[in-house]
């Protein structure tokens, strides 16, 4: 008698090519499971499916994609050929697009599972796609549909292969084939106003625990990224402003206010005034304190790199060299129709490339203006704010406000409770002229000189240029307003 | 008149074919894959076939080396198509007598059916 056994352990995962979806999956789909792919027509699941099989093939394996009643084969060569995971070499031994509608349509579920194991079995594939699950389901009972995936199932795990099943269906509705499957992902593209963001949510998912909610699509020449959702990715435990040792704003005389001689390493400063009052200045002498072994970043939304090279330069602050050696880079984030989670992830990976210690972002609005849900911008700045802090990145933000004479200003919902330090820049008349000055408003866990400063810039810098005097007719108020009703910055007193 | 097999597991594909053909005046039949393409062709003995490369069960190049084995095929003529380019066909098939890209225009392909079998 003869008799064989293996060790049984952890089912392993099937790495899938599509950059952010093992990500939000854990580690990947398991191998040998069965996956529904639920969304409406145009959505991006015929994409991400194929990105899966062109992945997989690139990594040794095979794969065959079966369609019933779903768009012709030669129709989407043609439109995943523009794609830059399209490989021809791959056929026809590494992948295959087949129709199995009349074997569906002369001999019911069963006839297609009879391809569909054959296909399998003769191919070897490690990823079969069955495009088109309505079509399957048409005419069959619930109960021969879970059989059907019943047989699936059994057939996936013998011949090691992971199985998706793409369907249109009713997003919203129970199905009974939900219930047999080992995961249930949808994919989504919805209208808000006259944009439109994709998205991906994971419904369901045996054996390990996704990253919850929905999260970013994005569908380029790349084909599928998605992008997780910062607060799921990064949902970590607080972490506390590391010691009390200081990072210069590199304006010395604004150091000098500081009872450390500069703000906290690790912390986020928001710098916040009207157009013109010197921000982007504030924010140009921060990042050229930067050095080889403090390296500094720039992210900008409105302002692009040439500009900011000239603007540092009129401040007699030369980024070239430090550009050169690698101290500094400048990024910059088109405000167009940008992903929130995108731009995160393009922000944070550029700070992990280079150990980044001194981030600037320049226009926090950009942001805010990026958010298709309004109500997610407290909780997203907190765990990026969070996350950086946890890479010991000193951050200055700025942000505009609407009001250029203003003596109140509002503060965009949420923001001072998520930073550390808040310094206010604003103009006021004075006998004619117009001054800039600069309030320190808050500065957390460290000791400053309050009061109002005056404010000068020339071709030395920025400067405190020594405390200004009101007479009591220019500035009824010295403190921002925040605004507390909501999302939206409006004016409040 | 002529006879002609068109082969093809996409619904319609090969049925709209065959209805233009047989309009043209030629005795058109159709099979979904190449085991029923097999079949068939073993009972109308086609002068031409229009066979699709990637197929379930029988692609259209273990159909076409099948039907090159068969010495009562020897007249036949067979023009394959696919979706894919010819370059990545060729390597594992070529002995067919003209290739298609997919989509085609039906004048294109009227054209070489009417050079390898007359009307």
């Amino acid at each position: 008698m003869t008799s064989s056994t293996t060790d049984v352990g952890p089912i392993e995962r099937l790495r899938s090519s599509v950059p952010g979806l093992d990500q939000i999956l854990g580690g990947g789909l398991f191998r040998t499971g069965v996956y529904i792919i639920q969304g409406l027509p145009g959505c991006g699941k015929t994409i991400l499916a194929n990105q899966i099989c062109y992945g997989h093939v690139a990594e040794g394996g095979s794969a065959v994609y079966v369609t019933l009643l779903a768009e012709s084969h030669s129709r989407m060569i043609q439109h995943l050929s523009t794609l830059s995971f399209f490989d021809v070499k791959a056929f026809p031994d590494r992948l295959a697009y087949i129709s199995a509608f009349h074997e569906l349509e002369s001999a019911g579920l069963k006839g297609l599972m009879t391809v569909l194991r054959r296909e399998m079995r003769t191919r070897k594939v490690g990823v079969l796609v069955l495009d088109g699950l309505v079509a399957a389901s048409e005419g069959a009972s619930d109960l021969d549909l879970k059989k059907f995936i019943h047989e699936l199932q059994s057939i996936a795990v013998l011949q090691d292969c992971t199985v998706l099943l793409l369907t249109s269906g009713n997003i919203h509705r129970m199905a009974a084939e939900h219930t047999m499957v080992d995961g249930l992902i949808e994919v989504e593209d919805t209208l808000f106003d006259a944009r439109s963001e994709r998205s991906i949510h994971v419904r369901k998912f045996r054996g390990a625990g996704p990253l919850r909610g929905k999260h970013s699509l994005r569908i380029d020449n790349d084909g599928i990224t998605v992008f997780p959702r910062i607060e799921s990715l990064y949902r970590g435990a607080m972490q506390e402003t590391a010691g009390t040792a200081a990072a210069t704003t590199g304006i010395a005389s604004l150091d000098r206010l500081l009872a450390i001689g500069g703000v906290p390493e690790a912390s986020s400063t928001v710098v916040i005034g009207s157009t013109g009052t010197g921000k982007t200045t504030m924010g140009l002498q921060f990042l050229h304190a930067s050095s080889a072994d403090e390296p500094g970043l720039h992210l900008s939304f409105f302002e692009g790199p040439e500009r900011l090279r000239t603007k540092a330069r009129s401040l007699g602050r030369d980024l070239a060299p430090l550009e050169a050696n690698g101290a500094v880079e400048l990024m910059w984030q088109s405000p167009g129709e940008a992903l929130l989670d995108e731009i995160a992830d393009r922000l944070l990976s550029a700070v992990a490339r280079r150990q980044v210690r001194r981030l600037v972002i320049d226009g926090l609005s950009g942001f805010l203006e990026s958010a298709v849900y309004q109500e997610r911008i407290t909780r997203f700045f907190s765990c990026l704010v969070n996350e950086l802090r946890s890479r010991h990145v000193t951050v200055l933000m700025t942000l505009e406000t609407r009001d250029v004479l203003s003596s109140v200003v509002s503060m965009p919902w949420g923001v001072s409770g998520l930073v550390d330090n808040l310094f206010f820049l604003r103009f006021v008349h004075d006998e004619g002229e117009v001054e800039r000055l600069l309030t320190i408003i808050k500065m957390r866990d460290t000791d400053y000189q309050a009061g109002l400063r005056r404010l000068r810039i020339d071709s030395q810098g920025m400067h405190i240029a020594g405390t200004y005097r009101a007479d009591g007719d220019v500035i009824p108020s010295a403190q921002p307003v925040a605004s507390s009703e909501g999302p939206a910055p409006s004016p409040s007193n | 008149m002529k006879t002609i097999l068109v082969v093809d597991d996409e619904l319609g594909s090969a049925e709209v074919l065959s209805l233009i053909l047989e309009e043209e005046g030629y005795r058109a039949f159709c099979a979904v894959n190449g085991q029923l393409a097999l079949i068939q062709a073993r009972e109308v003995v086609p002068d031409l076939v229009i066979v699709d490369y990637m197929m379930p069960l029988m692609n259209g190049a273990e159909f076409s080396r099948e039907l090159r084995r068969d010495p009562q095929f020897s007249h036949t003529k067979i023009i394959l198509n696919s979706g894919l380019p010819e370059v990545a066909i060729r390597d594992h098939f070529d002995n067919y007598d003209a290739f298609l890209r997919k989509p085609f225009k039906v004048e294109t392909l009227l054209e070489l059916v009417e050079r390898f079998v007359g009307r």
